[in-house]
């Protein structure tokens, strides 16, 4: 491979996990760790997003209802569903999801800019679109995905 | 041809003169179209879209100042809202969505087809939106038609996991798929057979009624949103 297809068109990891019928990615340099669902304490007056909070070896750790956040119905949590811990802009957050799949690999070009048909505030957490193994996986664009004043108000929790 | 003008309806100003002379130069150009091209009843309602425009622009009483005749914007909307392929006999998709029979112009569709797996939901957009399809090559935005024609309201209550949409209509841009119940047959249109609307600034899509069937004829390139780019 040359050396200026590495730098104009580079391969990227992406952790694939799956919530309902879909399946979404986030850059793995941003995924921390992922672990089993464990007892998530409720925050009282959180939003609704919120599920509540994770003791991490020592460290409090808001987790996300990635299912309310994406706008789809909740789901009760079974033994695939794991918390994936992120860092996003150094505030460090678990995300809920259904199951974790895999870790895929991809060129930037193979990524397509997700249709913004509506609110942009909504959808500007995704970051494009791709195929793998015929199925469509939705990039998710962490630094987005909670905006400044919510992530400010995570750090009050 | 132009009428003579009732004294009341002088015009006042210089500028509103020129308007006025540029308005009436508008209403002039369905008569610069090749007369073959004017056969049937197509110019019917493109003469009786125009006649607005001259009235807006006349003062009918002594203007008090020039200001205030140029707050109101003469809008001049009649030719423009007729697409190329409603000049002439055109080829129609009839097809079904709930109760209501649609058409729409062959040149703007691509192909149909038979809806086999579920369109991948992309979080955070409108519900007409019903997610991206990729199907031979390209991927598509699925749109419920149900919701974008008869408005949120109406549309959203269909319960589309109980009651899916059948098939697709994929547009000419190989962009967009339109989610309908049943695809019927394919039909010529006359223009002459079909009551055109002069005006559509409300549902613009909504371009005309084929006059025995009552089927209304959508203009699918007002009908699907304009794909934004992220900046």
């Amino acid at each position: 491979m040359s050396e200026d297809r590495k730098q104009s068109d580079p391969i990227m990891q992406w952790v694939t996990f799956c919530l309902g019928d879909e399946k979404y990615g986030i850059n793995v340099m941003q995924v921390q760790e992922v672990l089993r669902i464990t007892e998530i304490a409720p925050v009282p007056g959180a939003p609704s997003y919120v599920l509540g909070i994770i003791n991490l070896r020592g460290n409090v750790v808001t987790v996300i209802d990635t299912r309310n956040r994406f706008g789809l119905p909740s789901k009760e949590p079974d033994d695939a569903a794991r918390v994936v811990i992120i860092e996003t802009d150094k505030h460090i957050i678990g995300i809920l999801v259904d199951s974790v799949a895999e870790v895929v690999e991809m060129r930037a070009s193979e990524i397509e800019t997700a249709p913004n048909v509506g609110n942009e505030e909504n959808s500007k957490y995704i970051q494009g679109v791709t195929s793998r193994d015929n199925k469509l996986l939705i990039l998710v664009d962490l630094n987005r995905f909670l905006s400044e004043d919510e992530k400010a108000e995570l750090d009050m929790f | 041809m132009r009428q003579t003008k009732p004294p009341q309806q002088q015009i006042v100003q210089q500028k509103l003169a020129l308007d006025a002379y540029l308005s009436t130069l508008l209403d002039e150009v369905p008569e610069a179209v090749p007369s073959d091209e004017r056969a049937g009843v197509v110019t019917k309602p493109l003469e009786k879209a125009v006649e607005p425009a001259v009235q807006q622009v006349i003062a009918t009483q002594p203007l008090q100042n020039e200001r205030v005749a140029f707050e109101k914007p003469v809008k001049l909307h009649p030719l423009s809202v007729m697409p190329d392929w409603a000049q002439h006999e055109f080829q129609a998709l009839f097809f079904k969505v709930e109760h209501l029979i649609l058409a729409a112009p062959l040149t703007d569709l691509s192909r149909t087809i038979k809806i086999d797996r579920k369109p991948g939901k992309i979080p955070g957009q409108p519900s007409w939106f019903l997610g991206l399809l990729d199907e031979n090559d390209s991927r598509i935005g699925v749109l419920d038609t149900g919701q974008l024609i008869f408005g949120k309201l109406r549309g959203s209550q269909r319960d589309l996991e109980a009651n899916p949409f059948k098939s697709i209509l994929i547009t000419q841009d190989k962009r967009w798929g339109l989610a309908c119940d049943e695809i019927l047959s394919i039909g010529k249109l006359k223009p002459d057979k079909v009551r055109w609307r002069t005006s559509r600034q409300k549902k613009p899509w909504l371009i005309g009624t084929v006059i025995e069937e009552l089927t209304a004829i959508i203009d699918l390139q007002e009908l699907v949103p304009h794909r934004k780019r992220k900046t």
